[in-house]
């Protein structure tokens, strides 16, 4: 049994991103909500569910419920979820099934942050559980030093160069150049590239993520049927996947394979689809060597080829396989994956321009985080009226 | 942005003990399962292959290779500001589990995925609730 095709983003909506100083969390997670909910001709009181990820700021363990009542929803079913760059994804699956079991009918999926201008960004890992936390100890702090050793194999073991990596930061400021939504809109180039700053070898500053942004992303998810009466052409949720590789780094394999093989082969399986029907990607790009390994993951290619199929701009739009058109958080935003999803959806239904892939009709996604544990993909698809 | 600075000393907890405290006496311990025989690092309420319980703390050579590891040359914790560039590495022990820790007496540009290092161990010092411990390190062999 499967949602397949049965389950529909009807809406998508999204606040300016960048720098917002004096917006809370609360106000950006409001207007993106705001903004789905009117791009898919629906209204307040048509929500009857709600899933969010809590913020760094005010952490609260009822968020969901404390986002609700100051939206003013009537939620039958309600759902916050943390499980680091997997949550974006993982809360849209959790939406389309609470909705095909009948649960509730319109779900609305939120994030937001303020994390530049607001309140602190924690070191994450020494929340991550007392005693599993140690590593702080010997300087494991800050993303970009825990990523970097799973760089630094994957270039061991498959001869990667470090343009290949570039070839994948210049490839998604490259779109960003035609995303006016995106903080960094500046060509780069490969001796630019090159010549930024090495921050945890073999990772440099261009490498990693656009470090925090202020700003909210929300996605309304409802039956394909009622989907195709409203505002927008309806985006079918066709394949769903997810994996986690819970011992993370104490396994030697996970350094250069991600969860992400079961998470796309479950999600394609579903969509009845293989990596030869995709138009176009969106993968979560916390670092360039992350979205090597998860082309790879995805059957794009052979493991170790990623890394010239990006050389030879096959990642750009244009090439064989467009990928995070919008810039991803390497340019676009840092939303955790949240804008990922919201490109993903706006390239389905064709509203890019520039940077639009030209006839986009099948986009994977893909949510990747928690300590290289953490996976899960969707696979989208142009539904009909 | 304000940053709320959390400490980077270990927090000794039940599952961690028997580790820190072969720190203390120069011995570099493993978690094995008595029952399966598996070696697991950090140490667990379980084991992570049989579920058994039966859990002891046993010494090892102290010997391994670098699995992975980073040049880190930009301090993302104040803590560190005065020891960039410093080296995170993952050592592969000899007797199997992977262990986070720092490569110490060599130049960090000749540091090398394989390199064969051993463990040292750090001055002691305390954890938040006074229990002492020590910072096992490595140095090439
Ligand atoms: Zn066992």
């Amino acid at each position: 049994m499967s949602t397949s095709g049965m389950i529909a983003i009807a809406g998508v909506g999204t606040t300016p991103f960048g720098k917002l100083p004096g917006r809370s969390a609360w106000s950006l997670q409001a207007e993106a909500v705001r903004n789905a909910v009117a791009d898919a001709g629906l209204t307040k009181d048509d929500v009857d569910g709600l899933f969010t990820e809590p913020q760094f700021s005010e952490p609260l363990l009822l968020h969901g419920h404390v986002l609700g009542r100051m939206l003013g929803l009537k939620t039958d079913y309600l759902s916050t979820i943390s499980i680091g760059g997997a949550t974006a994804i993982t809360l849209v699956q959790q939406a389309a099934m609470a909705i095909s079991a009948g649960l509730c009918e319109v779900a609305v999926c939120v994030y937001g942050e303020n994390a530049k201008t607001g309140l602190p960004m924690l070191f994450g890992l020494a929340q991550m559980g007392r005693g599993q936390a140690d590593d702080i100890a010997y300087g494991m702090a800050g993303g970009p030093v825990m990523e970097a050793r799973s760089a630094m194999r994957y270039k061991h073991e498959y001869a990667v160069t470090d343009e290949m990596f570039g070839a994948v930061a210049v490839s998604f400021r490259h779109h960003a150049t035609m995303n006016p939504a995106a903080m960094y809109r500046d060509p780069l180039t490969m001796e630019q590239y090159l010549a930024s700053r090495m921050v945890a070898e073999p990772l440099r500053v261009l490498d990693c993520t656009i470090g925090a942004s202020d700003g909210g992303v929300a996605i309304v998810v409802t039956s394909a049927e009622r989907a195709r009466d409203l505002a927008k052409p309806p985006v079918l949720v066709a394949g769903m996947g997810a994996g986690h590789n819970l011992d993370g780094l104490k396994d030697p394999a996970h350094y250069t394979h991600f969860a992400g093989a079961r998470s796309s082969q479950r999600a394609y399986a579903m969509a009845g689809i293989g990596p030869q029907d995709v138009d176009v990607a969106q993968f979560y790009d916390c670092f360039t060597s992350t979205v090597l390994i998860t082309v790879e993951d995805y059957g794009f290619c052979k493991k170790g080829e990623a890394g010239p199929f990006a050389l030879d701009g096959n990642l750009k739009v244009g090439g064989r396989l467009p990928t995070n058109t919008s810039g991803g958080m390497l340019s676009e935003a840092n939303m955790t994956g949240w804008n990922h999803l919201a490109e993903g959806v706006r390239q389905i239904r064709g509203e890019c321009g520039a940077r639009q892939v030209p006839g986009a009709e099948v986009c994977v996604v893909s949510g990747h985080g928690g300590f290289q544990a953490a996976h899960a993909t969707l696979v989208l698809t142009k539904g009909g009226r | 942005m304000t940053e709320l600075v959390v400490g980077t000393t270990p927090v000794v907890i039940e599952e961690t003990r028997g580790f820190w405290e072969g720190t203390l006496v120069g011995e570099l311990r493993v978690q094995r399962c008595t029952a399966c025989g598996a070696r697991q690092l950090p140490g667990g309420p379980c084991c992570s292959s049989c579920w058994s319980r039966d859990l002891v703390w046993e010494a090892v050579s102290g010997c391994g290779t670098v699995f992975s590891f980073t040049v880190v040359r930009h301090a993302f914790h104040p803590s560190f500001a005065d020891r960039v560039p410093y080296v995170l590495a993952d050592i592969r022990l000899d007797e199997g589990p992977i262990l986070t820790s720092n490569v110490t007496d060599v130049a960090v540009e000749e540091v090398r995925i394989g390199m064969p290092v051993r463990v040292w161990f750090d001055e002691p010092i305390e954890d938040a609730f006074h229990t002492p411990l020590a910072l096992p390190k490595f140095r090439p062999e």
